[in-house]
C-alpha cells in the first residue's frame, strides 16, 4: 500500500465528526511528506459524498446534503428546496458561489412533492438532520437522502445516521440502505457500524407513499436494531465471559495455588 | 504552537479509526512512520493469536512480551518456538532486567511464580470464560517483577451473533520490605458482530482501557499470585460492567439520540401537557 493510500484510507475511515481531528494526526505523521496531503483531495471528495457531509449555504440556516446524487461536476452540488446550486471546498467543509438553480423533467413533481413529505418525517422523528430528494439516473428515478449527526465530543461520543433510498417510478420499488455509525472513545476506542439493506415497494407511486414506506422501514429497522443489542448482549456477550463463576461468588486466590482443575475453589467449601 | 509529538497523533488516530481494524492501521501508520515502530508495538494493544505448544500439546497466547524475532515462548514448556540459536539460559543477565521479548526467560524464583500463575489463571479462565486460552508471562525488574496475563475467547462460530474476547493484563510488582506496589493496566479488546434476517449487517468492537495501583502485603511468593488474582479479577468484573454499558447502553442511547422512535411533536406536547399540569398542582 503507498503511503497515499494509507492517508486517503484514514480520510475515509474518520468517525462522524471527527475528519479535522484525523486529518490533523495525518499531517503531524506525514511532516517529512507534505506533498501527501495536498494529495487527498479525492479522498475528501469520496469522504464528503459517501458520508453525505453538510453544509449551510452562505446566508442560510438551512444544512444542504453533499452526495453524488444531487453533484453537477466540476465540486457543484445543487439543493432543490433552495432551488440553489453551489461550489463546495471538499477540503473545508465550505460552499460558496451560490446560484440558482431548479429542478425541472419528467420526475420533477415527484421530487417536489417528496421532499415535501419526507420533510414532514424526517421533523417529527430527527433532532438534528438534513435531506434532499433528487432526480437521477437520466431522470428515470428518484433519490432520496436523509442525513443525521449528533456530535458529543466533549463527552467522547459521535454519532451519524445516513439512509439513501432510490425509487424507480416504472417498477415502484424502493431501494436502498440504512447505515448507523457511533464512536465512543473515552478511554477507548468503540464503534458501532450497521448496514441495513432495504427494498420495498410504493405501489402508489407517490412522494406520500413514498415517505410513508420509508417512515414505516426505518421505524422496524429502529425496533430491529434495538433488539439486536439485547440479542448480543444476553448472546454473544455473554457467552464469552460470566460475570461471575457458576457458584456466583469470586474466587478464593489463596487456596487456588494448591488446588486443580475441577475442584471447589470458587466460593467457600461448606458456606453452602 | 509546539509541534506534536508524531508518537501522540499515533495514539489518536488509532483512537479514531475503526476499532475492528486496528493492527491494519498500525501497519499503515508505521509504515509512515517507521521511527515510531517500537514505541507503538509496545503500545498498541492487538487481538492475541493462539499457537500450539509443541512439547505440551496445549495452547498458548501469543505477544510481544513472549516474542523474541519471530519466537514465540510457551508459558507451558518454557521453550521458545522456533528455537532461539542461543537458548535463554542462564536467566537474565545483568542490565537487561526488562528482557521480555529479547530472548531472555525469567530468573528460576520468577519462572516458578509464572509456572503457579499460570495454573491459577487456567481455573480462573474456566470458571469465568468455560473455555478459551489462558497465558501468563512473568519478567524480572530490578527492584520485582512485571508480568502480562492474557485470555482469549471465540464463540463458537455459526450462530447469528459471533464474539470474541481478549484480555491483556500488564502488571508491575515493585516489592518494597512486607508489601509490595502494584500497578495494573488493563486493555480488553471486545468485537460482536450480527448478520442477517431483518437486521443486515451489525458489527460492534472495540477496545477499552484502565488502570489501577495499589499496596498490598506479601507473607510469600504465592501472595503474589493471590495479589495479582484478585486485581485481575475485580479489573475484569469491572470492564465487563463497563463494556455493557457501553456496547449496549450508549450505543443505544446515542443511535436515539440520532433518531427518535417516538414523534418529537408529540413528545413536545406531552412535555408541555405535563409541564402545564405541574403548575396548576401549584396554584
Amino acid at each position: 500500500m503507498s503511503h497515499l493510500e494509507a492517508v486517503s484510507a484514514f480520510v475515509e475511515g474518520a468517525p462522524p465528526g471527527e475528519l479535522s481531528d484525523v486529518v490533523a494526526d495525518i499531517k503531524s505523521l506525514t511532516l517529512s511528506e507534505p506533498q501527501l496531503v495536498a494529495q487527498l483531495a479525492p479522498a475528501f471528495e469520496k469522504y464528503n459524498e459517501e458520508q453525505f457531509a453538510t453544509v449551510k449555504l452562505p446566508g442560510s440556516s438551512q444544512s444542504v446534503i453533499i452526495s453524488s446524487h444531487n453533484s453537477l461536476g466540476d465540486g457543484r452540488y445543487y439543493d432543490v428546496e433552495s432551488s440553489s446550486s453551489f461550489a463546495f471546498n471538499h477540503e473545508t467543509q465550505t460552499a460558496s458561489a451560490v446560484q440558482s438553480y431548479v429542478v425541472e423533467g419528467a420526475q420533477a413533481d415527484l421530487v417536489k412533492s417528496t421532499l415535501k413529505l419526507v420533510g414532514s418525517y424526517v421533523k417529527e422523528h430527527f433532532a438534528n438532520a438534513a435531506y434532499g430528494v433528487y432526480p437521477v439516473e437520466s431522470d428515470s428515478k428518484v433519490a432520496v437522502v436523509i442525513v443525521a449527526n449528533k456530535y458529543s465530543p466533549n463527552n467522547f461520543w459521535n454519532g451519524r445516521w445516513r439512509s439513501l433510498y432510490i425509487f424507480d417510478p416504472a417498477s415502484s420499488s424502493l431501494e436502498g440502505s440504512i447505515k448507523v455509525d457511533v464512536h465512543y472513545y473515552e478511554d477507548g476506542n468503540v464503534r458501532l457500524l450497521t448496514d441495513k439493506p432495504v427494498t420495498a415497494s410504493v405501489s402508489s407511486g407517490t412522494g406520500s407513499g413514498i415517505a410513508k414506506e420509508i417512515s414505516t422501514t426505518e421505524k422496524k429497522y429502529q425496533d430491529e436494531l434495538n433488539k439486536g443489542f439485547v440479542s448480543l448482549s444476553e448472546g454473544a456477550f455473554k457467552g464469552l465471559r460470566r460475570q461471575l463463576p457458576v457458584t456466583r461468588q469470586k474466587i478464593e486466590w489463596d487456596k487456588v495455588t494448591g488446588y486443580r482443575l475441577g475442584q471447589d475453589i470458587s466460593g467457600g467449601n461448606g458456606k453452602r | 504552537m509546539a509541534a506534536v509529538d508524531p508518537f501522540d497523533s499515533a495514539l489518536d488516530l488509532l483512537r479514531r479509526l475503526n476499532p475492528k481494524h486496528t493492527s491494519e492501521h498500525l501497519n499503515s501508520i508505521i509504515s509512515l512512520a517507521p521511527d515510531l515502530t517500537e514505541d507503538l508495538l509496545a503500545s498498541v494493544d492487538q487481538p492475541l493469536t493462539v499457537k500450539r505448544c509443541k512439547d505440551t500439546g496445549r495452547e498458548f497466547l501469543l505477544c510481544d512480551y513472549n516474542r523474541d524475532g519471530d519466537s514465540y515462548r510457551s508459558p507451558w514448556s518454557n521453550k521458545f518456538d522456533p528455537p532461539l540459536d542461543e537458548a535463554g539460559a542462564g536467566g537474565v543477565s545483568a542490565g537487561e532486567s526488562e528482557g521480555a521479548g529479547e530472548g531472555a526467560v525469567p530468573s528460576e524464583r520468577v519462572r516458578k511464580m509464572e509456572i503457579k500463575a499460570n495454573e491459577a489463571f487456567d481455573i480462573y479462565r474456566e470458571l469465568y470464560y468455560e473455555g478459551g486460552v489462558s497465558s501468563v508471562y512473568f519478567w524480572n525488574l530490578d527492584d520485582g517483577f512485571a508480568g502480562v496475563v492474557l485470555l482469549k475467547k471465540s464463540s463458537t462460530p455459526g450462530g447469528s451473533t459471533e464474539g470474541v474476547w481478549d484480555s491483556i493484563h500488564v502488571f508491575e510488582a515493585i516489592e518494597r520490605g512486607r508489601n509490595t506496589h502494584y500497578k495494573l493496566t488493563s486493555t480488553v479488546i471486545l468485537s460482536l458482530s450480527a448478520t442477517g434476517g431483518s437486521l443486515g449487517e451489525l458489527d460492534l468492537s472495540g477496545n477499552m482501557t484502565r488502570q489501577v495501583e495499589q499496596d498490598l502485603p506479601v507473607d510469600n511468593d504465592d501472595s503474589h499470585i493471590a495479589n495479582v488474582g484478585r486485581l485481575v479479577e475485580d479489573m475484569e468484573l469491572k470492564m465487563r460492567n463497563l463494556l455493557q454499558e457501553v456496547y449496549f447502553g450508549k450505543a443505544k442511547d446515542v443511535v436515539g439520540d440520532l433518531r427518535s422512535v417516538g414523534s418529537l411533536s408529540e413528545g413536545a406536547r406531552d412535555r408541555e401537557a405535563q409541564r402545564e399540569l405541574i403548575g396548576s398542582m401549584k396554584r
